[in-house]
């Protein structure tokens, strides 16, 4: 199968994982948005919570949101209102993107055998910088870009009114 | 009183674990925390009054599966449970197979929870 093709399916398997993560431990309302095909040079956010995984096929699972979204999901799983971006906040982001990694990983095995994960990493930026999306100017507290050669597969959700991104990044082991 | 270790490398989810035990209606007393499977065993070699273990698999330093072979290679037969994303059937069969007792996939409810742990805690 092309991977093309099975990015198609692994879409929905993020769709589901990512819900049911939502709905029991982070419990936080989830709305599905669009899923795409993504050049890195597209890819703005504060906060990026990774797994690399090895196998038949390799690449990397990562959430993409902003330090605000982060805080209230750090603040939901701990139930305690987080003001400040904390050790805390890294832990449950990267606790999230390891949940979401894990899940993906697991459906992904069934199909093109065994695979490993490493444990995540969680990258924050720090200082103010201004990026401009479309024509409007957005003023961010941090900005983080992206580098990969490859394009993410991207699938987005809405939640608390705010957007975030899960993202694949797949390739076929040689 | 029952005592039960927490083996996660993330302490967020190490105090997931403890609400969602307690809101389960399990009995237990007290938790004790590991980092990792080399911090689980030092604990454990210092307190000999934990009833259950639940055990994350990746892990830095010492993995879950590494943790639960040395476990049992020492003799120590307090019951494992594995809780971790790791979900395949290959990785319930090793885990099983190395001597842990229980398994159980992250993400999960407290009722999933009470289900998995109903065999090794008493329920109020």
């Amino acid at each position: 199968m092309d991977l093309k093709g099975i990015m198609d399916g692994i879409t929905l398997d993020i769709k589901e994982t990512t819900k049911t993560l939502f709905e029991t431990m982070i419990m936080l309302d989830l709305n599905y948005g669009d899923a795409s095909l993504v050049d890195e040079t597209q890819i703005k956010t504060d906060v990026i919570g990774m797994v690399s995984f090895t196998g038949q096929y390799h690449g990397v699972v990562g959430i993409f949101c902003s330090k605000k979204f982060a805080l209230k999901v750090a603040s939901s799983m701990l139930m305690m209102e987080l003001e400040e971006f904390n050790n805390d906040v890294k832990d449950a982001v990267g606790e999230v993107s390891n949940m979401i990694a894990g899940n993906i990983k697991t459906k992904m095995s069934e199909k093109y055998g065994e695979m490993h994960l490493s444990i995540p990493i969680v990258i924050a930026g720090e200082g103010l910088s201004i990026t401009a999306v479309g024509n409007v100017p957005t003023v961010s507290d941090t900005a983080l870009s992206c580098f990969s050669k490859d394009p993410w597969l991207m699938t987005y959700f809405i939640s608390e009114k705010e957007k975030f991104g899960v993202g694949l990044l797949l390739k076929e082991s040689k | 009183m029952p005592k039960v270790l927490i083996i996660d490398d993330s302490s967020v989810m190490r105090k997931m674990i403890q609400r969602n035990i307690q809101q389960s209606g399990l009995i237990v007393d007290s938790f004790v925390e590991a980092g990792d499977g080399k911090e689980a065993l030092a604990k454990i070699a210092a307190d000999s009054s934990i009833d259950l273990i639940l055990c994350d698999w990746n892990m830095p330093n010492m993995t879950g599966i590494e943790f639960v072979k040395a476990l049992r290679g020492s003799g120590n037969q307090t019951p494992i449970v594995m809780c971790t994303t790791e979900g395949s059937d290959a990785k319930v069969v090793e885990a099983t197979g190395s001597g842990a007792n229980g398994y159980i996939t992250k993400p999960f409810t407290p009722d999933q929870l009470k289900t998995k742990l109903g065999a090794f805690l008493q329920i109020k």
